[in-house]
């Protein structure tokens, strides 16, 4: 046994799953081995029209094919949120974007499903297809959805405090309008799943790359209407997942109803454009925000508009839209808030949820405005910021209830250790200084389906060999979600951590999890395995103690030696006080939950769910890049953040989830974008798609701001969002500190920086002129 | 990607039997590196029958000093042009080109031929069967219109070949050989502004080599403007090689990439000869490369910005050699 000893919470432990990743062991979904028939999906090449008829008689002719099956055999939509699911696996009826999945095949091998594909017939009537919300809303418009009027999917209003007294009493009240574009997760393992029917028995087995191995399962049953008891999800390593896996997707269930109609193995491997077409990425979103504020930098009130181009389906586009606006909250104190949200259908591929769900363009813009303010009435950036900290504990208008608050300190590690007053302003031309803050839910502190089951469970298994197995249902998917609870469990028990080992997301095996995302996994999984470490421990003093003729309470566990506190006695080793706990009764099963208390769950208003947490995590960063004049290149030299995670578990793993976030939020604020053309996707490539490379990505000092939450596990809270809203306001901050331009459009490509430059040159040309001719 | 069709491989061991090789098989491809090609065969682009690698062709991976001139055989992996010392020390300019290439793995398979013959690419061609089925295919491969320009007549997929405008600076030959023997063009020729028979070859003829005069004086460099700073085509290239006597402009090239259907040598340099390269004739290479940079909409990145970058890379570049140590 390795040893790994001492103090587990704390600890920079690498992640327990590295070894297989680094060394190519570890067997993705695509790599499991099976003789399995091969799946594709006859995908639409239509934007938007109506299915008379998909005629697959030639396809399920062809030798080779062992099952063809179209919209005609689901008739059950799906969806994450079951307020709005209005998706099938295979379309019926109705195509709603270029790469919706119509028909899919089963056959013996590559060439004869893609020469059945080809077999496959459409009639079709086209529709007015729409790639913009504003025309998607236009009066007229063809409805994508006969019961959303105005291709609608949600409008949300809300308004809390006195917004036009906050604005009467602002000495400066200012508005602008910001749009970010389209961006995808770029995920580095393209979809795929491997699904097994056993049709004696009507059973099901699915592997596949979700972060929501539950949710998959229900709507698995849901649409299969196959009993909950005959399905098991199993998720094996995962290539990341960003949001990108955070709902169950249409060719999980595709891969199972082929799997169903061939009576056998179907695996269904998509290409890198095929993962790019199933989408769920951040959506296009144009916002308005007018803020109010005072000569001393004190904000007034603030009113926010965001419309999202949401692409064909749902999805979680109900959530996102509420995170734009519940999420202005609980960073600064601002009197009176008003938010408008809008979720449009369009067809394009549907958006979802994707790191920082929701808050990241409405910060962004928000931010934005905050320093063009600043700038105007003279403050500096971090003092405008610190004229507006909350003090906790408090409540938000909309219901959050804060107990923990770092950004305070979080500004000034950054602004230390960047130079900030000392180079501000002072550096030569072309290189600037940038900085935004930023904030995210340590976990969503109401579930999606009320089961009224606790929110996280962990079951631990002590067996003769002295090994511990942590049964966990949380989904690893390269965050480091099972090496924090082996650090948790390790800590509690004070036992080697070489001796826990994780089983993980076996429907079979572990008990259910929500799965991974909002940042859920450390803070809820983690009081989870807190409370059964905790189980555990008690059943080892107890045994501890009669051996040693003494309290439980009395006994205490250091690096696996069980002694009476105080005594001189030399005490037991962990294997002679397993062995007496086991002789009780032979192995021993704890289990450990969590629920959020129904304070955390949100306010009463509607949607007043999305946005609630335990604990939210805050950041604020200095970006400073070099700004090519000639090219419009803009070059992120260096990034220092600082991220209030209250406790660091493992430091080591936060600071590369704060360096992932910074720098996906620098991938958004500089180069991606998806572009269609006519709903085709011009980007669905990994040469396409800029995805930045090691060329691109600069220094990211971390400074991990320890604010324990009194109810995070052992203090700690979110580590792997929070830091990226804040990379896009302080990249244009930065820029406009080098150049002089403030762009208002995302991302900030090299021909966007020469037409502002170039409109500049103009625009003072002409004012040249006037002045000269008066 | 999709499926790499099947088909059949020939290792040619002589340039005889590569014609005999593409005259018994009519649907046939020629393979040296295969980072462009076989990728461009997964997205369904051509499914030919018979592959004929040329890269055992003799000669193909000489790099050597003749009397006339430098040549490099066109089977020699980008890599080895950027790491190799008569490369380095003759024509730094086609090393630095070279290195800028795609990604390391690409760069150990691609060939300088293959990077030469490189096909042309478009947003509207370098995409999967089901998108290009979609979009009714192009002008290029399939289809009767150019998405592009759907009321002219040609097709504009762009030029991305980075070693081309190293080597037509350089003032480079290219050797081809075919059924009817061998011969030696300026590798000007090579070229024809047609995004879909951009290459002059003969039905049966292969590049062999290339040759380059040795020069002395001569200073050039190359500078691709792109996203990333590795595996990205050239949004625009630019190589330029000039020689300098005393105060004076003794000789200026300019060459293109990314911008038009072929690589593209500027015209209109001799002007700026015998002057000394100040602000006004640094301001004159931007407008020459401006007005004859046809930059389409063949990228994500909008065409506007392939022109004005070209023409500010091109001045730039030019500024800072004219200013650089004359070389030995």
């Amino acid at each position: 046994m390795t040893a790994l000893r001492g103090p587990a919470v704390g600890r920079r432990l690498p992640l327990i799953d590295g070894i297989e990743k680094v060394s190519g062991r570890a067997a993705y979904t695509a790599d499991l081995p099976a003789h399995a028939l091969v799946g594709r999906i006859l995908r639409s090449p239509y934007a938007h029209a109506e299915l008379l008829d998909v005629d697959v008689a030639a396809a399920r002719l062809l030798p080779g094919v062992v099952a063809v099956i179209t919209g005609a055999d689901c008739a059950k939509p799906f969806g994450v949120l079951p307020i709005s699911m209005n998706e099938y696996p295979l379309a019926r009826e109705r195509v709603r974007y270029r790469g919706e999945p119509v028909a899919a095949v089963a056959a013996v091998d590559d060439e004869t499903a893609e020469r059945a594909l080809a077999l496959i017939r459409l009639s079709v009537r086209e529709l007015p297809a729409y790639f913009s919300a504003e025309a998607a809303r236009a009066p007229g418009a063809v409805l994508l959805h006969d019961n959303q009027a105005g291709n609608v999917l949600r409008e949300v209003h809300d308004e809390f405090g006195d917004l036009a007294a906050g604005f009467a009493a602002a000495d400066l009240v200012r508005e602008a309008r910001y749009r970010c574009a389209e961006v995808a997760h770029g995920q580095m393992e393209p979809h795929a799943a491997l699904a097994e029917y056993d049709a004696e028995r009507r059973r099901l087995t699915l592997h596949s790359v979700t972060q929501v191995p539950y949710y998959l399962h229900l709507m698995l049953a849901h649409c299969l209407e196959l009993e909950e008891s005959q399905i098991r999800v199993v998720k094996p390593f995962v290539g990341g997942g960003f949001g990108a896996r955070v709902e169950p997707l249409n060719f999980e269930i595709v891969a199972a109803l082929l799997a169903r109609a061939a009576c056998g193995t179907v695996r269904l491997n998509l290409t890198r454009e095929e993962s790019f077409l199933t989408h769920r990425g951040r959506p296009e979103t144009e916002i308005r925000v007018k803020l109010g504020m005072t000569r001393q930098g004190r904000l007034t009130a603030a009113a926010c508009e965001v419309v999202q181009r949401g692409g064909a389906y749902a999805g979680y586009g109900i959530v996102t839209i509420l995170y734009a606006g519940s999420l202005l909250h609980g960073i600064y104190d601002i009197p009176a808030v008003k938010y408008d949200g809008c979720r449009v259908y369009t067809n394009t591929p549907p958006c979802g949820a994707m790191r920082g769900h929701g808050s990241v363009d409405a910060r962004h813009a928000f931010e934005c405005l905050l320093d063009t303010m600043a700038a105007e009435l003279g403050l500096d950036p971090f003092a405008v910021r610190r004229a507006n900290l909350l003090s906790v504990p408090t409540q938000t208008a909309n219901g959050i209830i804060i107990n923990s608050y770092g950004l305070p300190e979080c500004l000034d590690r950054v602004e230390r250790a960047s130079g900030w007053q000392a180079r501000k302003g002072r550096l030569p031309p072309g290189r600037g200084l940038g900085m935004a803050c930023s904030h995210y839910v340590s976990g969503a502190g109401k579930p999606i389906h009320r089961t009224g089951e606790p929110h996280a469970v962990v079951e631990l298994r002590l067996d003769f060999d002295g090994g511990i197995t942590i049964l966990t249902g949380a989904a690893d998917i390269g965050q480091g979600s099972s090496t924090i609870l082996v650090q948790a469990v390790g800590e509690i028990l004070g036992i080697d951590l070489g001796r826990l080992r994780v089983v993980a997301t076996d429907s079979a095996v572990t008990p259910k999890d929500n799965g991974s995302y909002s940042s859920r996994v450390t803070f809820m999984v983690g009081n989870a395995a807190i409370d059964a470490a905790q189980r555990l421990r008690d059943i080892l003093l107890a045994a501890a103690a009669r051996k040693l003729e003494s309290r439980p309470d009395r006994i205490e566990c250091v690096d696996e030696r069980f002694r009476v506190r105080g005594g001189e006695d030399p005490g037991l080793a962990f294997r002679e006080v397993a062995a007496a706990a086991l002789a009780q009764g032979g192995s021993i099963t704890v289990k450990g939950t969590f629920t959020v208390p129904v304070e955390y769950q949100g306010g009463k208003h509607r949607g007043g769910a999305v946005g609630s947490t335990m604990a939210l995590s805050y950041a604020a960063q200095v970006v400073e890049v070099d700004v090519d004049v000639d090219t419009g290149m803009v070059r992120v030299e260096k990034v220092w953040v600082a991220h209030d995670c209250g406790r660091a578990i493992n430091p080591l793993s936060v600071e590369g989830q704060v360096q992932g976030s910074v720098w996906m939020g620098m991938a958004q604020a500089l180069g991606e974008e998806t572009r269609y053309e006519g709903g085709l996707p011009l980007h669905a490539s990994l040469l396409g798609y800029p995805i930045p490379t090691i060329m691109e990505s600069p220094p990211i000092e971390v400074h991990i701001v320890e604010c324990l939450d009194p109810n995070g596990p052992f203090g700690a809270k979110e580590a792997s969002e929070g830091s990226l809203a804040g990379f896009l306001p302080a990249v244009t901050g930065a820029v406009a500190d080098a150049i002089g331009l403030r762009m208002t459009e995302l991302p900030i490509t090299p021909d966007r920086i020469l037409e502002a430059l170039a409109r500049r040159q103009r625009d003072s040309r002409i004012a040249a002129a006037r002045g000269a001719a008066s | 990607m999709s499926l790499l069709p099947s088909f059949e491989l020939i290792r040619a061991a002589s340039l005889a039997e590569v014609v005999a090789a593409r005259r018994s098989h009519a649907d046939c491809r020629l393979l040296a590196g295969g980072t462009d090609l076989i990728a461009n065969l997964r997205h369904g682009l051509g499914s030919p029958a018979t592959l004929v690698d040329i890269t055992g062709l003799p000669g193909m991976q000489e790099i050597a000093i003749e009397p006339a001139g430098l040549r490099i055989g066109a089977g020699v992996a980008l890599s080895r042009l950027v790491d190799d010392p008569l490369i380095r020390r003759q024509a730094p300019v086609l090393a630095e080109a070279a290195a800028a290439v795609a990604g390391p793995t690409h760069r150990a398979s691609a060939t300088l031929g293959g990077n030469l013959c490189l096909d042309t690419r478009c947003v509207f061609y370098n995409q999967s069967e089901w998108w290009r089925h979609s979009n009714d295919f192009c002008l290029k491969h399939r289809g009767t219109v150019c998405h592009v320009a759907p009321t002219g007549n040609r097709c504009h997929a762009a030029y991305s070949g980075d070693t081309a405008p190293a080597l037509l600076v350089l003032g480079a030959q290219a050797e081809l050989g075919g059924g009817g023997g061998k011969r030696w063009i300026a590798l000007d020729e090579l070229f024809r502004e047609d995004g879909a028979a951009h290459l002059a070859l003969g039905a049966d003829e292969v590049l062999l080599s290339v040759r380059l005069p040795i020069a002395a004086g001569l200073t050039a460099g190359y500078e691709k403007a792109r996203l990333r700073r590795a595996i990205d085509f050239p949004l625009a290239g630019v190589a330029v090689s000039l020689r300098r006597d005393g105060d004076a402009l003794a000789e200026l090239r300019i060459a293109l990439t990314g911008t038009n259907s072929r690589p593209l040598l500027v015209s209109g340099c001799e002007t700026l000869i015998g002057h000394p390269l100040d602000a006004d004739a640094l301001q004159q290479i931007g407008k020459l490369v401006q007005k004859q940079v046809a930059p389409m909409r063949t990228t994500i990145a909008p065409a506007h910005y392939r022109r004005r970058v070209a023409a500010a890379l091109a001045s730039r570049l030019a500024a800072r050699l004219f200013s650089a140590p004359t070389p030995a």
